[in-house]
């Protein structure tokens, strides 16, 4: 139908990440040690215009204390972007999805109660969202050979497989990893980048490459061993190292 | 003008898209029952769903008929899936009839990369067209699918994504279809609901 095919584009999305508890935004170190860095909304607004292609916010308490979404902030900082919002945190069923999308979200991020108790939730919220809405939050911690999957912000323990978590997840109906690492978060000491190419390298979703950017060159080091097809940022952002116009056309630089 | 953003349940993200709509200077609300839609001159279909629940959402909520009356006679824009279920039928999950205004079919993506697309891409015009006015190659959108349009004549935009190149942009009257999220797609979003409004001077 059209012969002229058009140069494909490989541009990695720069995500900025909000760890939300209550009304804060705060930056755990190993998904513990909470710091207080500042307002959702007025971070999300930096962000946005300092040029994220997207804004991931998890209220990282929520699950641990089965606590209710505070849906006034997240309508806040959606009203903050043209840009999509992902929305996460103590997610537990296909009514939880409708109420966020209703609050602002353009996909809705889960974790420990598909993880731990009811993988279905993914298969039903994907058969109402589509896959393109439901975002699964993998919090992987290395061990000798394997990672395991970790729930509630790096603090309980699942058995789980990540490699094997990730294929059920995406076979489930999620269309997208976030992949965390308990050992590298806030360390700023770099991406576990093998954890990252192997889940990569099992699912055929995009796959959002989170935990351990410290300076730029930690992104460079990642993309030049595998293509997430987002990175993930917080520490980086949040301490004012840099911002994302100066990610990006770093990155722009040596593409 | 009032532009009315059809809630048909427990998909779509009706806030952003309301929110987007009063930036480019709209007076937007919702509808979500027949007799809305007397309240409002055009409509848009969001999207953020999947094809076989929204068509039986819109069936359970008494929407149909009411809405092909509208989209009938109003200028109407569909969003992403809200452009999917404008078309015959769509395989989604299922095979399953669309709303049948427009003459396409919805398949999963065929490309070599990562699905869904997920992510900011530009848009080729590749026909006239009141809705793209203005749009230029630099311009980026942002993307979140897992299926496209095919089989469908009154295309006017394209996109590419992992060595595939597909309908993005249909246009036929007063009906409009964009598979990217103006909403969600910074200053370049805004320009296309723009000319969306413009569309029903």
């Amino acid at each position: 139908m059209f012969p002229k095919v058009g140069k494909a584009r490989n541009v990695t999305r720069i995500i900025a990440k909000l760890d939300i508890k209550s009304q804060y935004v705060v930056k755990p170190i190993h998904f513990e040690g909470l710091r207080k860095i500042g307002s959702p909304a007025q971070l999300s607004r930096g962000y946005y215009e300092q040029g994220a292609d997207e804004v991931f916010y998890i209220d990282i308490v929520a699950s641990l204390y089965e606590r209710g979404y505070d849906l006034a902030q997240i309508q806040t900082c959606a009203k903050e972007l043209l840009v999509p919002f992902a929305v996460g945190g103590g997610v537990r069923s296909v009514d939880d999805f409708s109420r966020l999308f209703h609050a602002g979200a353009d996909k809705v991020v889960i974790n420990t109660h598909a993880l731990q108790e009811c993988p279905d939730v993914i298969t039903r919220a994907a058969r109402v969202f589509g896959s393109q809405a439901v975002v699964v939050n993998v919090e992987a911690k290395r061990w000798d050979g394997w990672w395991e999957c970790y729930s509630d912000c790096g603090r309980i323990r699942s058995g789980r497989n990540v490699l094997e978590w990730v294929k059920e997840a995406v076979e489930r109906g999620a269309g997208e990893v976030l992949l965390q690492s308990v050992d590298h978060d806030g360390r700023r000491r770099g991406f576990d980048v093998e954890l990252i190419g192997n889940v990569i390298g099992s699912v055929s979703v995009p796959v959002v490459a989170a935990s351990g950017a410290g300076t730029l060159a930690h992104i460079k080091e990642l993309l030049a061993c595998c293509t997430p097809s987002g990175v993930a940022i917080a520490s980086l952002l949040h301490y004012g190292v840099s911002t994302v116009g100066e990610i990006k056309s770093e990155l722009q630089e040596c593409a | 003008m009032k532009i009315g953003v059809v809630d048909y349940g427990r998909a779509g993200n009706i806030y952003n898209i309301v929110n987007a709509l009063e930036a480019a200077g709209a007076d937007a609300g919702t509808i979500s029952n027949a007799d809305d839609f007397a309240q409002y001159d055009q409509l848009v279909i969001p999207g953020v769903g999947a094809f076989p629940d929204a068509l039986e959402e819109i069936e359970t909520r008494g929407l149909r008929g009411a809405l092909l009356a509208n989209i009938a006679r109003k200028p109407t824009l569909g969003i992403c899936l809200g452009m999917q279920i404008l078309c015959k039928v769509g395989f989604e999950f299922v095979e399953c009839d669309g709303l049948g205004v427009v003459d396409g079919e919805v398949r999963p993506i065929q490309c070599k990369g990562p699905v869904p697309r997920m992510g900011f891409g530009s848009i080729e015009v590749v026909r006239p067209s009141r809705l793209l006015a203005g749009v230029t190659p630099t311009d980026e959108f942002y993307f979140m699918h897992s299926y496209e349009v095919v089989n469908y004549t009154d295309v006017t935009g394209l996109t590419s994504y992992a060595e595939h190149r597909y309908v993005c942009a249909f246009e036929t009257g007063h009906i409009f279809g964009v598979q990217f999220h103006p909403e969600r797609s910074r200053e370049a979003g805004i320009g296309v609901l723009k000319n969306f409004l413009h569309a029903g001077e």
